[in-house]
């Protein structure tokens, strides 16, 4: 007997997001990344359409991290150290977007300055034609200071700007409004909280496709069924027809990942917790495919081997038949 | 083009103006100046005119009733000239009555027609005894009691010290003494307890005191008139120890905390005493009755009882309903002998000040759906009708008792009570309560600074704000963003009076809860908001709240404003219709054991409501259409702006 799949039937879909422009739409890449348009849950392809599939960012660094795992530094080798090479492996790994991160302060502990900023988003534009994301270190006053030289620099290359939060988002919206860019709009795992800085992003008159919205997230084992479970409601009520909730979502589980001491530590810890290396990438390899299944439309992955690992997950279950 | 002559009135001044002008702007052609706080935007309705003629289109009476325009009242702002009229401006204070909405603060009067005898339980009568001969050789005890059996007194307490006075009392009298005595047990049971016995006639009084976590009130009542005397509230010196119940039960377990917090609400028993006896002159031995409401925590902390088993789950108070002390055992400057008692609670968050309420307020006589809040430090709430109720409680803060906000204060003398900020210019325009220079900003005039800064752009929907805004107003203080609603030369202080950005979270947490609260207490028992047929309000936040700019911030749902009615002090009100009468204090007995206590933090769906109200005035605006009109007139053209 033949079994009848139930069906859910939604009302609306996922905004559609694109980042980067091309030399016909006033920038240099050679490429875009569009993500969102889905009108189901994640790879239900017998309940809606799919024009997008879930896309791999890959985090590179305006400089060699200080505090990045041993095996991450390894297994990028020498390309860690200047950001142009980095963005070109990132793009032969298979990476979607360059995840430009900048930090406060200089190899030799001095603060970052504009200047550098803006050689450094320079060497990456030149380097790669995939489209770029440029982010702050992640503290208020820093981003500002950083993230508007850079949005000059890049004038015209819709870059996706970061990270805008509740209370740091005026000065990276604005620098996105004068120099045609896109946001990541972060919150701190709340489905209302989410909602309401697209909200005031929106209101200062950014347009909703410009919008990535970031839920937040916690590393497998570190709070990620928290995260699913915020990323699940949002997209539900994003196919109920919510609008502030329709935004497409970027979520970084390479940092989650690697923060977290079952990737970190390779001594004194049970036996059989098995192989280090080998579990290190497993960990951010699960945290990126769970947070995919949850809705999830870009993912931030670290460690080279994982953009094809994840690539195959997302490619096997969107040509997956009912 | 046609022109059109106008005549402004009671000037008597005449312009001619073209088709289509705003009489606003013919009026500053005429030399007339007519107020305009919000800067012309049809939103404060300072500029109401009457218009003789029907040669005028109103583009919007927002702020005008229908018996309004009828009488022929426009604003002079969104009212354009289309034939020859004649306009007269009022005097501004007719205008200032005019345009609050929603200022029904009852006076305090009998709540309802008093009569002490089948009410009152505490009584002053004259006995006429004959004086002991011979002949009648009856012991003075016995004398004392043949008298009271003539007052249908057949069984009394008497307490030693007054056994001890007797013979002399009754000798001083000549035998004609007056007694103070309180009705007690069952109704009808003839049993009294004396209290004092003297020469002269003299009333006896009362208080009603209600111990809020942030404002303490007390009322000194006649019980013969029934009428109160005099009235004073003050901030709860236990304040210094914690803003909110948790934190005062948490400083309550260390050391001698409880006794501390017990002796600070005591001494500020003690001063709003001292005020109100200095005011009146009346003599504190008089005061033989005392009765306390508050929340469940605040009556532990007065009495002295360790609270802290209220903080810890299954969250078990030491009482709730507890049985009557002396006023010499509680510290309580009355008569010695006066009885102290606290009214019932319902549960550790649901106290006597709620059930006391939900009697002031009239919740329970209502037929109709009615619910109750109580906007206090501890936002409590009541829904039902006269038939059920079920109730909740949800940590609001003490920032519309303008605590825990800079230049927060109560609402007396010198706060400022209403705030209009002009649309283009974000000049305030303010009333102060007393009408002289401000010293601060009590709740209504909170939640009226808050819903303009709102309206005009100058905070966020989320409550920061807009340093862009090209006005000094907006700054960086020593407390991070804030906006300056009065300079120093013009305050009493001498120093600006600011709203900061944490005064605006805390603000917004504060109405968020209360929103979130009575948002799931409706849905508990599946109804919606706008089933509710009235919304009765009780809070220390000031005289004349303004239900608009309450929707405005969201700590009211968007429903038509008759449905709303702010009654001031309820609490302090219930307590002193249970202080005239016993009918109306076993009501609250009864009310008490007849509520149905939900618990917001079973689950997830209250914070859920919570975060969802952090918002202005909630992330999903669609819940409130007639605010999402307002802020887009005001909010459209610079996101356009933007925009380009």
């Amino acid at each position: 007997m033949a079994v009848e799949i139930p069906k859910e039937k939604w009302t609306a879909q996922v905004r559609k997001v694109t980042i980067g422009a091309t030399s016909e739409e006033g920038g240099t890449r050679a490429k875009t990344l569009t993500v969102g348009g889905e009108s189901a849950l994640p790879f239900l392809h017998y309940e809606g359409s799919f024009p997008n599939k879930p896309a791999l960012a890959v985090e590179i660094r305006d400089r060699k991290p200080d505090d990045w795992s041993p095996l991450l530094l390894d297994a990028l080798g020498e390309t860690a150290e200047d950001p142009a090479k980095w963005a070109q492996a990132a793009e032969a790994m298979g990476a979607d977007l360059i995840y430009l991160v900048l930090s406060a302060a200089t190899a030799d502990g001095n603060p970052n300055t504009p200047e550098n900023v803006r050689a450094v988003v320079r060497k990456v534009l030149d380097a790669t034609g995939l489209p770029i994301a440029v982010v702050g270190p992640g503290q208020a006053e820093i981003d500002n200071e950083l993230i508007v030289p850079a949005a000059e620099e890049a004038d015209g290359e819709r870059v996706l700007l970061g990270v805008c939060e509740e209370k740091n988002y005026r000065t990276i919206v604005a620098a996105a409004l004068a120099h045609n860019h896109l946001v990541q709009s972060k919150t701190p795992m709340d489905v209302n909280l989410s909602k309401q800085l697209v909200i005031l992003i929106n209101d200062m008159g950014l347009p909703l496709e410009r919008i990535m919205m970031d839920p937040t997230t916690g590393a497998l084992g570190y709070g990620i069924e928290y995260g699913y479970s915020v990323m699940e409601r949002l997209r539900l009520a994003a196919l109920t027809g919510d609008k502030m909730t329709q935004q497409p979502m970027i979520v970084d589980p390479g940092a989650e990942a690697w923060k977290v001491k079952e990737s970190k530590v390779g001594e004194g810890v049970p036996e059989a917790w098995g192989d280090w290396n080998r579990r290190a990438l497993n960990w951010e390899t699960l945290t990126a495919t769970t947070l995919i299944h949850s809705g999830a439309n870009i993912v931030i992955l670290r460690h080279p081997e994982n953009v094809a690992r994840v690539r195959k997950v997302i490619d096997d279950l969107s040509s997956a038949t009912t | 083009m046609a022109t059109h002559s106008v005549t402004f009135q009671p000037e008597d001044k005449t312009v001619d103006v073209p088709t289509g002008m705003l009489i606003a702007e013919a009026a500053r052609q005429a030399g007339l100046e007519i107020l305009q706080p919000c800067g012309g935007q049809g939103r404060c309705g300072r500029c109401a005119v009457i218009v003789e003629g029907a040669g005028v289109r109103r583009r919007s009476t927002i702020r005008l009733s229908s018996e309004d325009v009828e009488a022929g009242y426009a604003l002079a702002c969104q009212t354009v000239i289309e034939d020859d009229i004649t306009v007269t401006i009022p005097e501004q204070e007719r205008v200032e009555r005019r345009i609050v909405t929603g200022r029904s603060v009852r006076k305090v009067e009998l709540p309802f027609p008093y009569d002490p005898a089948t009410m009152q339980p505490v009584r002053v009568s004259q006995l006429h005894l004959h004086p002991p001969s011979l002949d009648d050789n009856v012991d003075d005890l016995g004398r004392l009691k043949h008298g009271l059996s003539e007052l249908g007194i057949s069984d009394i307490e008497l307490p030693l010290p007054l056994l001890r006075s007797l013979g002399d009392k009754l000798r001083q009298a000549d035998w004609q003494p007056w007694i103070a005595f309180e009705m007690i047990g069952e109704e009808g049971s003839g049993r009294a307890r004396l209290m004092e016995i003297s020469a002269q006639a003299f009333d006896p009084l009362g208080l009603a005191i209600d111990i809020g976590t942030t404002t303490v009130t007390l009322y000194l009542v006649n019980l013969t008139s029934g009428e109160v005397l005099s009235s004073a509230a003050e901030y709860n010196g236990q304040i210094a120890f914690g803003e909110d119940v948790i934190s005062r039960i948490v400083y309550a377990t260390k050391g001698d905390g409880l006794h501390q917090l017990s002796a600070r609400v005591r001494e500020t028993i003690h001063e709003l005493l001292t005020r109100v006896q200095k005011r009146t002159g009346i003599v504190q031995e008089h005061i033989f009755k005392v009765l306390v409401a508050g929340n469940t925590t605040m009556i532990h902390l007065f009495l002295g009882l360790p609270p802290e088993t209220i903080r810890l789950t299954p969250y078990i108070p030491a009482a709730n309903r507890v049985p009557p002390y002396s006023a010499n055992e509680l510290g309580i400057e009355a008569h010695p002998l006066a009885s102290v008692e606290c009214l019932p609670g319902v549960a550790s968050y649901v106290g006597a000040d709620i059930t006391a309420g939900a009697l002031s307020s009239g919740l329970v006589d209502s037929e109709d759906l009615t619910l109750f809040i109580d906007v206090g430090t501890n936002g409590e709430m009541v829904l039902g009708t006269r038939d059920w109720m079920v109730t909740c409680a949800c940590s609001a803060g003490p920032a519309f008792e303008g605590a825990g906000v800079v230049d927060g204060m109560r609402a007396t003398k010198g706060a400022i009570e209403e705030v209009w900020i002009h649309s283009d210019t974000h000049e305030p325009t303010y009333r102060v309560i007393g009408g002289g220079k401000p010293r601060g900003i009590c709740g209504s005039g909170l939640i009226s600074l808050m819903a303009e800064l709102f309206v005009t752009g100058a905070i966020d929907r989320g409550g920061r704000v807009n340093l862009s805004l090209d006005t000094p107003r907006v700054r960086t203080g020593n407390h991070g963003p804030e906006f300056v609603v009065a300079w120093a030369d013009e305050t009493e202080t001498g120093k600006d009076i600011v709203l900061t950005n944490v005064d605006v979270e805390n603000l917004m947490r504060a109405k968020a809860a209360i929103y979130a609260g009575y948002h799931v207490l409706a849905r508990s028992v599946g109804v919606g908001l706008e089933d509710i047929q009235q919304f009765l309000i009780g809070g220390s936040f000031g005289q004349y709240v303004n239900v608009e700019k309450a929707i405005q911030i969201g700590l009211l749902p968007d429903l038509p404003w008759d449905r709303f009615e702010f009654l001031g002090n309820t609490s302090v009100r219930g307590t002193y219709m249970a202080l005239l009468s016993r009918q109306a204090h076993s009501r609250v007995d009864k009310v008490s054991q007849g509520m149905t206590y939900i618990e917001l933090s079973a689950d997830n769906t209250f914070f859920d409501a919570f975060t969802g109200a952090l918002f202005m005035p909630h992330t999903d605006m669609s819940r409130f259409p007639s605010v999402a009109k307002i802020w887009q007139d005001g909010n459209g053209d610079e996101v356009q702006d933007e925009q380009k």
